[in-house]
């Protein structure tokens, strides 16, 4: 991906104390908010919208090779709490093993989607879910491969909104805008 | 009861015609699916022929390389496939369209009707006679107006109407007659002479 590519992390990043959590509040407090940016940024860059803690570890967003330092599982576990508690971060499970990383609300994901129906005409007609997420004519938008769960919760927000309909047909999803 | 009542308010704005292009659209997606499993394959099988090549198995390569022309065979029927399905989709949401399109035509006729029976024929040669009815009684009016003026002020008007006439024409300057009398058989007409006349006057003044 040429996003990959383009994503620098920042200086903190190549700095140790980063990687283990502070004892002065203060600056972990700090550290805490560098990290819950950092993540968010990286998993933008990437697309990505889903964290597994168990995997964290392995990523390099959590791992630095290079100072041979990585993030214990209880700071990770610290961080992404702090990203639940500004709403960027939602658990899949009771567990909290799973989570959405949303660096964007799903009303914003819902308005996104609207938009796009809009512009391209796609209001009064039905849409597979298969369309939305890999179909040709969404190659460009953001939500493009998205975690599909995650689309179908802003459908959900849409239809709240009275502004879509999802359609379930034996296990195929649908959805109408209106 | 809130049950009851987001019953009555959600009604499904999902017709039937939309699940049927629903289904037609899972199943093109679905085509499109087998498609790309065909393709990743394809090209895992060409790799692989290619190393058995590499290898020296030559009857397994040509093995793989037939199978994978099976498969090239297989992709070009979807696509035939895939062509009917968007054609017969494009068909189904224009028909949609159409039926939209009477739908308002209907409506629009119905609306027409309905004020056409609201105007009917006898009301509007009423509404006419009443304001041909009018425009007389006005003319009579008028010409009752115009009647009461008397000879006097006939003779009046006419004396008004002689002195507007005689002042729409200037007063001839007498000057200007006594200067053209000098220089003779000069006839001025256009603006920019009877200007330098004015000048040449006004030397004179001086």
């Amino acid at each position: 991906m040429a996003s990959k590519e383009r994503f620098e992390m920042p200086w903190q990043y190549n700095f140790p104390p980063f990687f283990t959590l502070q004892p002065n509040l203060d600056t972990r407090k700090l550290q805490l908010e560098a990290w819950s940016a950092l993540i968010l940024k990286y998993f933008r860059s990437h697309r990505l919208h889903i964290i597994d803690v168990n995997e964290a570890q392995s990523s390099p967003l959590f791992h630095n090779v290079s100072l041979n330092r990585k993030l214990s599982t209880e700071t990770i576990q610290l961080i992404l709490e702090e990203l639940r508690r500004t709403g960027h971060l939602e658990w899949m499970d009771k567990q909290k093993r799973r989570g959405w990383i949303l660096w964007r609300s799903v009303d914003d994901w819902a308005k996104l989607l609207y938009r796009w129906a809009i512009d391209n005409g796609m209001s009064n007609t039905v849409c597979t879910l298969y369309d939305l997420l890999h179909g040709h004519d969404t190659a460009d938008e953001e939500f493009h491969n998205m975690d599909q769960d995650l689309m179908q919760r802003a459908l959900k927000a849409l239809e709240l909104q009275k502004k879509a309909e999802v359609i379930s047909m034996d296990g195929n999803i649908g959805v109408k805008f209106f | 009861m809130g049950n009851l009542f987001g019953t009555s308010k959600n009604v499904s704005r999902v017709t039937e015609h939309d699940r049927a292009v629903l289904q037609l659209k899972v199943q093109r997606d679905k085509v499109r699916q087998y498609q790309r499993r065909i393709e990743v394959t394809m090209e895992k099988e060409r790799q692989l022929a290619k190393r058995l090549i590499q290898e020296g198995k030559k009857d397994k390569a040509k093995l793989m390389l037939r199978k994978k022309r099976f498969e090239e065979q297989q992709l070009t029927k979807a696509e035939v496939q895939l062509e009917q399905l968007d054609s017969l989709l494009m068909n189904l949401e224009f028909t949609q369209i159409e039926q939209q399109v009477i739908q308002g035509l209907k409506i629009g006729n119905e609306c027409l009707r309905k004020l056409h029976e609201t105007f009917k024929l006898e009301d509007i040669e009423k509404i006419l006679d009443e304001s041909r009815e009018g425009i007389e009684y006005q003319r009579d009016i008028d010409s009752l107006l115009s009647g009461s003026i008397t000879t006097e002020d006939d003779d009046v008007v006419e004396e008004e109407f002689a002195q507007m006439f005689a002042d729409q024409f200037p007063e001839v300057p007498k000057e200007d007659l006594e200067e053209i009398g000098d220089t003779a058989p000069r006839k001025d007409t256009g603006k920019q002479k009877a200007t330098e006349r004015r000048e040449r006057q006004a030397q004179l003044a001086d």
